[in-house]
């Protein structure tokens, strides 16, 4: 248990570094983290599916300004490595991320407070000459803070927690299974309507509709509607644009 | 000339990717009470150092490294083009410092970063993710590895473009590529063809990665399910995704609302309401 705690903890440093040093590329999101973990605990179909349940929910959680959602990143890994050692399905995994990630938030929030004691600390390097140290506090010390707040937190709950895991993972009874599963299916939609709250406007909600109406009716699947999508989209942008430019030609018209 | 033309390209593609690294890391010391301060310095360090060379400007330098503690926040993406623009405008400072007012560097930091990272979180953030991902989703639930490599594919390409040009037009041309872009309304348009293209795809994700089936049924000829099947097909789904989006206008805490989730979900199972 200590090497795949070990690996793990690793797994745990490269996800927060791709989120806070290497642009947020989305190596981050559950399905990517959940596939590593699988590729690293050997049960990569494992590791997909669960990556893909803890990802419809994810996907809504918008890391935007001060505001601090629940760490999926840090719940994913432990979820999907514990739903590989102990046997849990993806739904069960599922219910043990949330609380993970709502702890990983609250350890995000006390990082990022205690960080705000670097700017006194950069501003008496700055007073001092000493220029390199004012900005390792970010690239050397914020990198080391981050990796240490990931690794440690992974590599306690995988060695001292699989084994727990497992025996509760025996012993829930299967309405509890079932309803587990139930609310995997609810989670999602909070997902979607998250995403929903920061992008419809009254004047592009028909745009969601059709969306759905397309794939309800259909059954086409989200990669088809996505590129019919760009498509409408661009066309629209053209209606759009010629509409204006015609009407700057009819005002100058009226002005001769 | 012709090998001072290469390396003067030599040292401005060195600046550039210096722009470019920095401006994606600019979020390693986040912290409440000024945010990116501390990784905007760090992105501007190297064009500090370099004005500043002599060892009699050190007040300068401090000054001007005090300059860029102050607040910051933008998006990693869309930095590299403040971050550009900013230390052209240290240049042109340190060359005129009689007709160059240093605080107008401030004034251009904070107002371009309101309007980039609403740009760029909600195209990077809304749209890229959720094509990414959708698509991604879609594969890995057919337990193919195709779903996160593709999702990766879709996130990285758009930021490495936005980056690197940001990093090029802020340094070259900031301002006048700025207002240009206003004036041609080129960002209102982009922002209208991500948030078509995002919308249309969360909705075809809502019909059909969740779920949700009713068991309800009378005896063995009716069942709710195959009636609603014939009306609207995934109308569960659907009003299970409004009900969440009216909670969250309302103003319901994330916490809250997980707790309704997983509470409400297993109720409803236990219930015989809900199926999944």
């Amino acid at each position: 248990m200590f090497w795949q705690a070990l690996i793990l903890g690793i797994i745990g440093i490269i996800v927060i570094l791709d989120s806070r040093f290497f642009g947020r590329l989305n190596v981050e999101q559950p399905l990517i983290a959940s596939t590593l973990v699988g590729l690293a605990l050997g049960d990569v179909t494992k590791g997909l599916m669960v990556g893909a349940t803890l990802e419809l929910i994810s996907l809504g959680l918008v890391n935007v300004g001060a505001a601090a959602p629940p760490d999926m990143a840090m719940g994913s890994i432990i979820a999907s490595a514990f739903s590989i050692l102990s046997g849990a399905s993806p739904e069960t995994a599922l219910t043990i991320a949330i609380p993970i990630a709502v702890l990983g938030q609250l350890l995000g929030i006390v990082i990022r407070m205690g960080m705000s004691s670097f700017n006194v600390m950069a501003e008496k390097f700055i007073d001092e000459g000493k220029f390199k140290k004012a900005t390792n506090l970010h690239i050397i010390w914020g990198m080391v803070l981050y990796a240490l707040g990931y690794f440690i937190p992974i590599f306690v709950a995988i060695y001292f927690g699989t084994n727990l895991v497992k025996q509760v993972v025996n012993v829930i009874p299967t309405w509890l299974t079932n309803g587990l599963t139930v609310a995997s299916a609810v989670l999602p939609a909070y997902g979607f309507a998250l995403l929903l709250s920061t992008m419809m406007t009254k004047k592009m909600a028909p745009f969601f509709f059709i969306g759905f109406l397309i794939t309800a009716y259909g059954g086409i699947s989200v990669t088809g509607i996505a590129f019919f999508a760009v498509l409408a989209a661009i066309i629209l942008d053209q209606i759009n644009n010629n509409g204006k430019e015609q009407k700057q030609d009819d005002d100058s018209l009226d002005s001769l | 000339m012709d090998t001072e033309i290469k390396s003067d390209k030599k040292k401005l593609n060195k600046k550039y990717w210096q722009f470019f690294w920095r401006s994606w890391a600019i979020q390693g010391s986040w912290n409440y009470e000024r945010q990116m301060n501390l990784g905007f310095l760090y992105g501007i360090a190297p064009t500090l150092d370099r004005i500043y060379k002599d060892p009699k400007d050190i007040d300068k330098k401090k000054e001007a490294y005090k300059r860029h503690l102050s607040f910051y926040n933008c998006t990693p993406q869309t930095s590299a083009f403040v971050l550009g623009l900013s230390s052209s405008m240290e240049e042109q400072y340190a060359k005129d410092p009689d007709n160059f007012d240093p605080e107008s560097i401030s004034a251009v930091k904070s107002s371009l970063m309101g309007p980039l990272s609403g740009i760029g979180d909600s195209f990077f953030q809304g749209t890229i993710k959720v094509l990414a991902f959708g698509l991604g989703i879609n594969f890995a639930r057919q337990g193919n590895i195709l779903g996160p490599v593709l999702a990766l594919l879709i996130s990285f390409i758009p930021a490495y473009l936005v980056t690197w040009y940001g990093a090029k037009w802020g340094y070259t041309a900031g301002n006048q590529f700025l207002s240009k872009l206003n004036s041609e309304g080129a960002m209102d348009r982009v922002m209208y063809i991500a948030g078509i293209v995002g919308l249309i795809v969360i909705g075809s994700m809502v019909a059909s990665m969740i779920t949700l089936t009713t068991p309800i049924h009378m005896g063995g000829t009716f069942k709710l399910q195959s009636t609603l099947d014939d009306i609207l097909p995934k109308l569960i789904p659907v009003i299970m995704t409004m009900f969440m989006y009216w909670l969250i206008e309302k103003k319901v805490k994330t916490g809250w609302i997980l707790a309704i989730c997983i509470v409400g979900g297993i109720l409803a199972s236990v219930l015989g309401i809900l199926k999944a």
